[in-house]
C-alpha cells in the first residue's frame, strides 16, 4: 500500500514533551521509531501519556517541546495541519465518533470533503470501502442502527477515505465484544499486510499482542519494547 | 453526497431548531415586506393623484406634511403660468371625502371647465357643469357605476345635493373613481377662496421639462415640482416619516432577528462541538467548516425569506380587508420589496451567525473531541 522511501521512518519522534496547563506532565522526552509498514502497540497505564502521543502524532495536539516528523515532514513546520490530517493520517477512536445524523455511507465520504474527489468519486470510493470492512448493504443505516463492532469498522473505512500513509487507532477495541474485537484485528492485519503502518494504543495485552512491536510507557516515556 | 445535501442533512437532523430559525427569519421578513408593501401602496395611492391631470409636471407646496394640506394662491398660479417655457398650467382643489362605509376615500376635485380638456378629462355623458354652478358635479365613469348615478342624479357630497351633469374619463383608475366640481364651489365648500391645491403644467413644444423645473423652484422656492410617483416623498413629509418608519423598522427587525439566529446558533454550537471537533479532526479546514456553517445559515434564511413573504400576502390582504383601511390600502409589490427581503433575510442571518461561525471555525480539534 504505502512505499518506504529510501531509509525514512514512518514515524520518527525526539524529545517529545507535552505539560498540560497545571503542570501535568504527560510526556517527559519521549523517543520513538516507527518503520513503514510496521504495526505498533502502545501499552501502559491509564495516564501514562499513549493518547496525547497518538493525538499529538494525529496533529490534533501540538508538543511543549522536541520534535516529531511524519513521512519525512516535521509537524512544526506544517502549515496547513488539516491537510496533514486529511492526507497523511487516518484516525480511529475508541468511541467510533460517527456523526449519528449522517447515514454510513456519508460518514465515510466526510473526510474526502475538499479532497481530490469529485462527488461522485466521494462516492464510489466509500463503497468500496465499506465492502473492503464487510459492510456492504449496511451504506444507508445510520450509526445507531449499527453493532458497537459495525460502527468501529465504519470508523476505520473512514479513517482510510484519503488513502493515508498511516493509521492512528486510539483504543480501538476498547468498547468492542470479544467476536467484534476479533475480527476488527482480521482487519488490521489486513492492513498491515497491504503495507499500511499501523499505531494502535491499547490496554489489552491480547490486543497488543497482534503488533510486530509493543511499547510500554510508564510516565510519558517509553520503559520497554518488545518485538514479535 | 454533494455539500449541498451535507448541509440539509444537519439542517434536516436538528428539525426543531430549523424550524424555529426559518419562522424567526419569516417574521422579520414578514414585518419588512409587510410594512414595505403597505407603505409603498399608500405612497402609490397617494402619488395616483399626481397622474390624474395630464401634465409634464405637478407644483405643490414645499414640504406640507400631508400634499393635500398643499396650497397655491392665485398670484402663485399666476406667476407659474408666467415662467418661461410654461405653455400651461392648471390650478386644482383636491379634497379626499369619506361618501360611504363603502367608498372611505373618494376624491374630489374643484376645475374650471374650461381646464377640462386640458386636464386630460373626457366627457362621455351629458356635459360639464357651468363654472359657477353651486350645486353641480360630474362623476368619473367608476365612481358612477360604483354609486349607481347616471345624468340627472342628485350626488350627496359636502353636505349638499348636487345635480350630475356628467359622466367623464380621465384614463386615470383613480381619477375616474372620483369627482369633479366647478373650481369657486369647492373653494366656498371648504373656505379658501383664491386658493388651489396643486397645478398641473405642461411645456412648451421642444422645452425641457427639468430647466423649466428648475427655474420654477428657483423663482418660487416655497413650491416644489413633481413629475414621477417616485418623486411625490419630496413633496409629502407624512410620506417621508413613512419611508423613515420602514428603514428604522427594517434595521430593528434585522438586529433582533441577528440575535435570535445568533443566540439559537451559540446554543447549537455547544450541542455541535463535538461534531466539529470530528470534522477538523479528519481533515476540514476552517474554511470549510465556515462554508458548511453559513451554508446551513443561507439556506436557512432563503427559506425563511420565501416563508416570510407567503405570509405577507395573507397578511398584507387581511389588512386591506379591514373596515379603517379598505380603499386606502392597495398593497405594492414592488421588486424592491422583495429585494429588502432577500437582505433582511440574509442581513440577520450572516450578522447572527458570524460569532457562532468563527468560533466554531477557531475550535481546537482536541478540546472539541473531548467536549462533552
Amino acid at each position: 500500500m504505502n512505499e518506504a522511501p529510501d531509509g525514512q521512518l514512518a514515524i520518527e519522534v525526539k524529545g517529545l514533551i507535552r505539560v498540560f496547563p497545571g503542570h501535568v506532565t504527560a510526556l517527559a522526552g519521549l523517543d520513538l521509531d516507527v518503520h513503514y509498514g510496521e504495526m505498533v502497540a502502545i501499552t501502559g497505564p491509564s495516564g501514562c501519556g499513549k493518547s496525547t502521543l497518538l493525538n499529538i502524532l494525529a496533529a490534533i495536539d501540538s508538543p511543549t517541546a522536541g520534535s516529531v516528523i511524519v513521512a519525512g515532514q516535521s509537524l512544526a513546520h506544517i502549515r496547513d495541519l488539516s491537510e496533514y490530517r486529511r492526507h497523511e493520517v487516518g484516525l480511529v477512536f475508541q468511541l467510533h465518533n460517527l456523526l449519528p445524523q449522517l447515514s454510513t455511507l456519508a460518514n465515510v465520504e466526510l473526510p474526502m470533503f475538499g479532497s481530490k474527489f469529485s462527488a461522485h468519486q466521494r462516492r464510489a470510493r466509500a463503497l468500496e470501502l465499506l465492502a473492503d470492512v464487510d459492510l456492504k448493504g449496511c451504506e444507508q443505516r445510520l450509526p445507531t442502527e449499527l453493532s458497537g463492532g459495525e460502527r468501529q469498522r465504519v470508523a476505520i473505512a473512514r479513517a482510510l477515505a484519503n488513502e493515508p500513509k498511516i493509521l492512528l487507532a486510539d483504543e480501538p477495541t476498547g468498547s468492542l465484544d470479544s467476536a467484534s474485537t476479533e475480527r476488527f484485528l482480521d482487519l488490521l492485519r489486513h492492513l498491515e499486510s497491504d503495507g499500511m503502518t499501523i499505531v494502535m494504543v491499547t490496554h489489552a495485552p491480547d490486543v497488543a499482542a497482534h503488533a510486530h512491536r509493543i511499547i510500554e510507557m510508564r510516565d510519558g516515556v517509553v520503559v520497554n519494547e518488545n518485538t514479535s | 453526497m454533494s455539500f449541498v445535501h451535507l448541509i440539509t442533512r444537519n439542517l434536516w437532523s436538528k428539525k426543531a431548531r430549523s424550524i424555529g430559525l426559518i419562522f424567526a427569519v419569516a417574521f422579520a421578513v414578514l414585518t419588512v415586506v409587510t410594512l414595505g408593501v403597505t407603505s409603498s401602496g399608500l405612497e402609490q395611492s397617494a402619488a395616483a393623484i399626481i397622474s390624474v391631470g395630464k401634465a409634464d409636471f405637478t407644483v405643490v407646496q414645499k414640504g406640507v406634511a400631508d400634499t393635500l394640506s398643499s396650497t397655491i394662491d392665485n398670484e402663485q398660479l399666476a406667476r407659474l403660468q408666467h415662467t418661461p417655457g410654461v405653455a400651461s398650467a392648471i390650478g386644482v382643489l383636491v379634497e379626499i371625502q369619506k361618501i360611504n362605509a363603502a367608498n372611505p376615500v373618494f376624491i374630489e376635485i374643484g376645475i374650471n371647465p374650461s381646464d377640462l380638456e386640458g386636464f386630460g378629462v373626457r366627457v362621455v355623458a351629458g356635459s360639464p357643469y357651468s363654472p359657477t354652478a353651486a350645486h353641480e358635479v360630474m362623476l368619473g365613469w367608476r365612481a358612477a357605476a360604483n354609486l349607481g348615478l347616471h345624468v340627472g342624479d342628485r350626488f350627496n357630497a359636502n353636505g349638499t345635493f348636487n345635480t350630475v351633469t356628467g359622466i367623464y374619463s380621465t384614463g386615470n383608475a383613480f381619477g375616474d373613481a372620483g369627482a369633479m366640481f366647478p373650481l369657486p364651489a369647492i373653494q366656498g365648500y371648504n373656505r379658501v377662496a383664491g386658493i388651489v391645491t396643486l397645478a398641473f403644467a405642461k411645456v412648451n413644444p421642444g422645452t425641457s421639462v427639468a430647466a423649466v423645473t428648475r427655474r420654477i423652484e428657483l423663482a418660487q422656492p416655497e413650491l416644489t415640482t413633481i413629475r414621477t410617483a417616485a418623486q411625490f416623498g419630496r413633496a409629502d413629509r407624512d410620506l417621508i416619516y413613512l419611508q423613515a418608519a420602514v428603514n428604522g423598522s427594517t434595521v430593528l427587525a434585522i438586529l433582533i432577528g441577528a440575535v435570535i439566529v445568533g443566540n439559537t446558533m451559540l446554543l447549537s454550537l455547544f450541542e455541535r462541538t463535538h461534531e466539529f471537533g470530528l470534522m477538523r479532526a479528519v481533515g476540514w479546514t476552517r474554511r470549510r467548516m465556515v462554508s458548511l456553517l453559513l451554508g446551513e445559515s443561507l439556506l436557512l434564511a432563503l427559506i425563511g425569506a420565501a416563508l416570510g413573504v407567503a405570509l405577507s400576502f395573507a397578511v398584507t390582504a387581511g389588512l386591506s380587508r379591514l373596515p379603517a383601511l379598505r380603499g386606502v390600502l392597495h398593497p405594492n409589490y414592488t421588486e424592491d420589496v422583495f429585494w429588502r427581503a432577500l437582505y433582511t433575510a440574509l442581513g440577520m442571518t450572516l450578522i447572527g451567525a458570524l460569532y457562532p461561525t468563527t468560533r466554531a471555525a477557531l475550535l481546537s480539534p482536541l478540546k472539541a473531541l473531548s467536549y462533552e
